[in-house]
Parts: structure tokens; C-alpha cells; sequence
């Protein structure tokens, strides 16, 4: 079922003409996730560790709080340069996909033990 | 009667997979059902407006929710999930990682389930949170872009499989070494 909504004209509740904050926030998820991956498989294979940020918590606190600074800031810089702009979709879709993919595999334990 | 119906442990523990990781997926379901059936055509009006905003801010809601969820879990419920038993201590119930670790048909609910618990949310979240500011702050292209709809919706479908993925690891571990 489709609804359909239709009631007059305007366009109200769209900040700018450009998808670029959208499609930077888009992403920037995409490069969080593979930075989750990236510092869980560098830090399982001993190149990086990863002090822990709250002791009990062990080190799963510096693991996801350093992927999410990653986040930020790939957010940060790519709001700054590309909100303005008119992106290309397909492009970022499939580049955030593809991040999204890899930094599953990198969390996926069974991963770890091939390295 | 001085029994206790449920620990403080278990209260965070319940709080942490059922008020919000719960909340987060049947907001998501409502999200997702939104993006896939509602369509705005000839125009803009106050009626799209509305639902373009009702959209947003439940997205903003599902990000809210899964925040907590991970951040409840991670510093909350995970460092008494694995805290080290005493020296020489029988009954393993307080200590469950210990105690999946004590029997060998249980080891795959920490070297797997837990691992992927401790990390995937994290990527869930970040999803959301993405989803939701394209819900805030482009509400009506969210509702009009069919190409913009559709990457909200596969990163949604994304986020709503790993929430739901985890969350069954979760049932599978507190079934065997409950926090209590």
C-alpha cells in the first residue's frame, strides 16, 4: 500500500538545494563503520593496542570510542566541504555499502582467526 | 517478604535489551513502513509536512534509543558481564563470562555472540544516526528523492538486521549466564 499525501505546494522543511549534508552524514556512517572494523582487526592481530578508556569495560572502550572520533570527524569534514554541493548518489551509496560490508567482515570474529 | 523479584543487575541488564533495544526496532519497523509507502506527489503541503516531520523525529528517536541501548550496554551491563571470579570460587553465577568460558558447548556465546555484541551496535548506531539527521534536516527531500529514499531505507534495512541479529545473541547469552 502506497499513501499518498497531496496537499497544495511549497517546498517546506528541506535546509538547503543540495544533497551534499545528507549524502556527507550518509558516508561519514559508512567510514564509522569501517573504522569500527579497521580498529578491531589491527587490534586483533596485535598492530594496534587500543588502550581502554574505563577499565572495567576493558578495552571494547577505547576500541569504539576511537572509531567514533574517527566518525566525527570524517563527518565533520565532509558536512564542511560537501554541504553546499550537489553529490552524485550512486557513487556514495554504493562507497558507503561497500565500508559498511568491509567493516562487518573486520568485526566478525570468525575473521580474526584467518589473519 | 525481603526476595527481590529482579537484581539491580538485572533490571539494567532488561532496561539495556528490551525498553531500548526493543524500542529502537519497533520504531525502526515504523520508520522503515513510512519511507517504503509513503509517497508525496504533485507538491508540498502542510499535510506532507507533517508526516515528513513525525518521519524525522522517530528516526531521531530510533538514533536516541540505540545510543542509549550501546552505551548502557558497553559501560553498564558488559563490565559485570566480565569481571574476573576470586581465586578458587565454585559457583560461577555471578561471573557469567567466566561461566560460558567453564563449559565447552557454551564458549562460542562469549568468542562469538559477546565479541559481536561489543562491536556491531556501535555500526548500528552510527547507521541510525546518519538516517536520522537525513530525516531532521532534509524532510521533504527524504519524502520526494526515490533515490535518496531508497539509501535511507537500505542503510534502515541494514541497521534493523545487525540490531535484530544482536539482539538474538543476546537472548542466546542471557538464556545460558543471565545477569542476576
Amino acid at each position: 500500500m502506497n499513501t499518498t499525501t497531496n496537499a497544495g505546494n511549497g517546498d517546506l522543511g528541506t535546509r538547503g538545494a543540495t544533497n551534499g549534508a545528507a549524502l556527507a552524514a550518509i558516508l561519514a556512517a559508512g567510514i564509522g563503520a569501517f573504522a569500527i572494523g579497521l580498529v578491531v582487526i589491527v587490534n586483533e592481530t596485535g598492530l594496534l593496542a587500543v588502550p581502554a578508556l574505563y577499565a572495567p569495560a576493558g578495552g571494547v572502550s577505547g576500541r569504539t570510542t576511537l572509531a567514533a572520533l574517527i566518525w566525527l570527524v570524517a563527518w565533520a569534514v565532509l558536512h564542511h566541504r560537501w554541504k553546499e554541493r550537489q553529490i552524485a548518489l550512486r557513487g556514495v551509496h554504493t562507497a558507503t555499502l561497500t565500508l559498511i560490508a568491509l567493516g562487518l567482515l573486520f568485526t566478525f570474529p570468525p575473521v580474526w582467526g584467518l589473519l | 517478604m525481603d526476595t527481590l523479584l529482579f537484581s539491580e543487575r538485572s533490571i539494567w541488564t532488561m532496561l539495556h535489551g528490551i525498553i531500548l533495544g526493543g524500542g529502537a526496532l519497533l520504531g525502526m519497523s515504523a520508520a522503515l513502513y513510512t519511507l517504503v509507502t509513503v509517497r508525496v506527489t504533485e507538491g508540498w503541503g502542510a499535510a506532507a509536512e507533517a508526516q515528513a516531520r513525525y518521519l524525522g523525529w522517530l528516526l531521531a528517536g530510533v538514533a536516541v534509543l540505540l545510543w542509549l541501548t550501546v552505551l548502557v550496554g558497553t559501560y553498564i551491563s558488559f563490565p559485570p558481564y566480565r569481571a574476573t571470579p576470586p581465586e578458587g570460587i565454585t559457583d560461577l553465577a555471578a561471573y557469567p563470562r567466566a561461566m560460558l568460558h567453564a563449559a565447552p558447548g557454551t564458549v562460542w556465546l562469549h568468542s562469538f555472540a559477546m565479541e559481536v555484541k561489543e562491536h556491531v551496535p556501535w555500526i548500528a548506531a552510527m547507521l541510525a544516526t546518519a538516517v536520522a539527521f537525513v530525516g531532521l534536516r532534509e524532510r521533504s527531500r527524504l519524502l520526494t528523492d526515490a533515490s535518496l529514499r531508497r539509501m535511507a531505507v537500505s542503510l534502515l534495512v541494514i541497521c534493523f538486521t545487525l540490531v535484530s541479529f544482536i539482539s538474538l545473541l543476546g537472548v542466546f547469552i542471557n538464556k545460558v549466564a543471565p545477569l542476576e
